[in-house]
């Protein structure tokens, strides 16, 4: 049984989105009742937000490595505290959706610090189809 | 810009501790090693133009797309 994801009120980036630069609070916000599809959205800019998914459902064996800098940056202590979300790209359809594997966004729930970390592993791809 | 000629060994510092050495030079194809502090972040270019325009496009997107999405989601995990 998966564990649900917990809605989270103030995310801090603490690198902002590329792209994003002047956004770096974010709220994590449940959209279904089984926690599996799930927006960011940002406190700074009420227009701005993005779906997000944990993998688990989708990806069963994707298992990101991140670094000691990542680990330091987010004042990862557990990695029970961690969880890992897949930016989507919606399409028209569940079958044009994509999922980003190559920069998941980690955010460590205990101090609730979050960064969009780009793995350095060529074969995951930016826009993966969500749904084969 | 600043440019400068180094030969394979040879190294620019920036700053007070980064570090670029080239490492190898083959065809087209120059190897470089970066010694920098974690706060520091490395990244090809490509890349992170990359994922700046990926997350341009996934931003924002409209309540139709969601709610489609929605409805998908919950009917494939049903299914």
């Amino acid at each position: 049984m998966m564990r649900s994801m917990p809605e989270i009120p103030v995310i801090d980036l603490v690198h902002p989105l590329p792209g994003f630069p002047d956004q770096r609070r974010f709220a994590l916000v449940q959209l279904d009742e089984d926690g599996v599809l799930c927006q960011l959205r940002s406190l700074d800019d009420p227009n701005l937000r993005f779906l997000v998914v944990p993998p688990v459902s989708f990806f069963p064996d994707y298992a990101p490595e991140v670094g000691d800098d990542v680990v330091a940056d987010l004042q990862i202590e557990s990695v029970e505290d961690v969880i890992v979300l897949l930016v989507l790209n919606a399409g028209e359809s569940l079958s044009t959706t994509t999922a980003n594997l190559m920069a998941p966004v980690v955010v460590n729930t205990a101090t609730r610090r979050a960064s969009q970390v780009i793995l350095d592993d060529p074969n995951l791809p930016i826009a993966a189809p969500l749904v084969a | 810009m600043l440019v400068l000629s180094r030969r394979v060994g040879e190294s620019v510092v920036i700053g007070e501790d980064v570090t670029v050495t080239v490492l190898e030079v083959r065809g087209d194809i120059v190897r470089v090693g970066i010694d920098a502090p974690r706060s520091v972040a490395v990244h090809r270019a490509e890349l992170l133009a990359q994922l700046e325009t990926s997350n341009r496009e996934a931003a924002s997107p409209s309540d139709d797309a969601v709610a489609t999405l929605s409805k998908a989601l919950r009917g494939a995990q049903d299914g």
